[in-house]
């Protein structure tokens, strides 16, 4: 877990460390007092992180179906913090990114619902959801 | 937007909060658990949404995410037995060298993308230097201008409204095509989430199989001469 932290901690310091602060730590406290786009960015990739994290690591097909719903979860919060920063700039359709973030949600709900017909049908046939012995495909 | 005072306290607690029970989602035993560590990670991130001015977002996330599709894996979770690995029979990751490969994997993703995302982000503020120093205040400006809430105690936004305009104006196709897409996914999962028997009766078997589970049950053939209204 410290590992994983350690470089984390490095990446908010240095990134907020660059307004010409003179102290790394000073800059890092005013980040963190006004948090900005880059801040819902790297919330969105931490969590887009550990949906990967889930999908390589678990057996359970179900939990797998839940981490990728964090993974497109963290997709939509990308998507609604730039469509916040292009309306605070005023530089394109500001709802753009919201209207993606529509249709992912449609996309997840569709998947999640054939997903889970085809994790009942596996289920019925072979008495089983752990990923590791769903191998009917294997040559 | 740069989010001050107690919006920035607010972004912090439910960044934390979703991140957490991100990580206790993809680390608990129980599917159950799992599931319901999902659901608050996906309150919380709603919260993001609504701290980034998206409500109307933020209503879709909680009700199609956690009013539906979190449903829709509970019952899931309790048709299929899951119980060996709950019980701590059975090991919860995949083998060692595995997860071992798979952790290496997410570190360097973490830093690649965490070092992207900074450099993108310097980028994008000098880039927009100037229209990023007046954003607040004409953002500020702007929210001063929205009506106020029946009892007076907020102002509505105008988010849902945007929303629909641009949606209906520029995505009207992608729109209708999102609505066909569901439609086969309804049909689609109530096709294969099918017994056996409901399949025969719909007379939907190769009829190969079917000999070879009449032989097995005698109850199937029955059905196929009388298929079930």
């Amino acid at each position: 877990m410290l590992g994983l932290l350690t470089p984390l901690a490095i990446f908010l310091l240095q990134e907020t460390a660059v307004a010409g602060k003179t102290s790394v730590f000073s800059a890092a406290r005013e980040g963190a007092a006004n948090p900005d786009l880059s801040k819902f960015l790297v919330v969105g990739a931490i969590l887009f992180i550990i949906g990967v994290a889930g999908v390589l690591t678990r057996r359970n097909i179900i939990v797998i179906f839940m981490s990728i719903e964090l993974i497109l979860n963290a997709a939509n919060l990308n998507f609604v913090a730039f469509s916040q920063y292009l309306q605070a700039t005023g530089k394109a359709n500001a709802v753009a990114g919201q209207i993606f973030t529509v249709f992912i949600i449609v996309v997840a709900a569709a998947e999640a619902a054939i997903g889970l017909g085809i994790v009942i049908a596996l289920y019925r046939n072979k008495e089983t959801i752990w990923v590791d012995e769903i191998d009917l495909l294997k040559w | 937007m740069t989010l001050t005072g107690w919006e920035a306290v607010f972004f912090w607690v439910f960044a934390l909060a979703a991140i957490f029970a991100g990580l206790l989602t993809v680390m608990a035993r129980n599917a159950i658990h799992s599931a319901l560590f999902l659901i608050s990670s996906l309150v919380s991130v709603a919260a993001l949404f609504i701290l980034a001015r998206a409500e109307f977002i933020a209503g879709v996330q909680i009700l199609v995410y956690v009013g539906g599709v979190m449903v829709l894996f509970l019952f899931v979770i309790m048709l299929v037995n899951v119980s060996a690995e709950e019980q701590g029979r059975e090991e919860v990751f995949n083998k060692q060298r595995q997860v071992t490969a798979s952790l290496i994997f997410c570190l360097l993703l973490v830093v690649g993308v965490l070092y992207a995302v900074n450099n993108g982000y310097r980028g994008m503020q000098r880039r927009d230097a100037e229209s990023l120093a007046q954003a607040d205040q004409v953002r500020q400006a702007e929210e001063k201008r929205y009506p106020r809430g029946a009892t007076g105690t907020s102002r509505l936004s105008n988010d849902s409204e945007r929303l629909a305009n641009s949606l209906f104006r520029y995505a009207s196709l992608p729109f209708e095509i999102a609505s066909v897409l569901l439609l086969v996914a309804i049909i689609g999962s109530v096709m294969l989430a099918r017994t056996l028997k409901q399949e025969v009766s719909a007379d939907d078997v190769d009829p190969e199989t079917l000999q070879d589970e009449v032989r097995r049950d005698p109850v199937l053939a029955e059905l196929q001469q009388s298929p079930l209204e």
